[in-house]
């Protein structure tokens, strides 16, 4: 893997970023279709594999999920600015900064409101 | 900007290879397919998660908050949309990470075959559970 090692700025990491979170929501939706088809087997099966997302691991995880969405999201869309705008490449660096300040902002906001049921002592387990 | 191509001296040897069209070949397809899909997913994922974790709790979304979203064509429409382009944004994402990782020929042959047959796979099944549910 060192040989993929580049100068190591903005653009690498966004790019790192990028193959980590695709990574982790593809392999999150290939699950969630498994957990989502249960729904045809037995319903009362669905709901019970589906009450395990409400445990406070599973929400931390899902936090985790909106984060990944998020940043691959926004990173996605500074590619394609970069990619069909050429004079985009010169704010490569504070697009960047903001991929990170919007999804940093918004995990934070949405994880309140997922984590809300555990903060609020509803959920202990 | 640099000079315009037309403006620069270049070998004659060298003309008819700059005037041919780049080729459009699968690859080409594939970049493109990632940026117009990538594009649709921000909103198709986004507005999914948003619904389904913050405007409500993930524990409310059970059989019954189903069976009522899927009484609606156009949610069944919606979700297949994100199931389809989903996964076959993410297939190609893969298929370049295996591409690049994977050294040895035979390792990444056996890799890109269990992506493909496990995405095929899930994307049937995730389909016929759309198209097949009755609530």
């Amino acid at each position: 893997m060192s040989s993929t090692v580049y100068k190591g700025k903005s653009g690498q990491w966004a790019f790192i970023g990028h193959r980590v979170t695709g990574f982790m929501v593809f392999f999150f939706l290939l699950l969630h279709v498994v957990d989502v088809s249960l729904i045809n087997i037995d319903p009362e099966l669905y709901n019970e594999v589906h009450h395990l997302y409400g445990n406070v691991v599973l929400r931390l995880f899902e936090v985790g999920l909106l984060g990944g969405l998020l940043f691959h999201s926004f990173n996605g869309l500074r590619i394609v600015m970069v990619d069909f705008f050429p004079g985009a490449i010169r704010n490569e660096k504070s697009m960047f900064t903001a991929v990170l300040a919007l999804t940093g902002i918004l995990t934070i906001v949405g994880g309140y409101v997922i984590m809300k049921p555990f903060i609020d002592g509803r959920i202990l387990s | 900007m640099s000079r315009r191509l037309e403006e620069r001296p270049v070998a004659s040897a060298n003309r008819p290879k700059l005037e041919r069209r780049p080729r459009q070949n699968f690859e080409t397809w594939s970049w493109y397919f990632m940026r117009i899909s990538g594009l649709v997913l921000i909103f198709l994922a986004l507005a999914h998660f948003t619904i389904t974790h913050i405007v409500y709790d993930v524990v409310e979304t059970d059989a019954e908050f189903v069976a009522e979203r899927w009484a609606n064509p156009l949610w069944r429409a919606y979700d297949w949309t994100l199931l389809a382009l989903g996964l076959l944004h993410g297939l190609n994402g893969l298929r370049w990470i295996l591409d690049d990782y994977i050294r040895a020929p035979a390792k990444r042959v056996t890799a890109k075959a269990a992506l493909y047959s496990v995405t095929g796979f899930l994307f049937f099944y995730g389909t016929l559970t759309i198209i097949t549910y009755g609530g």
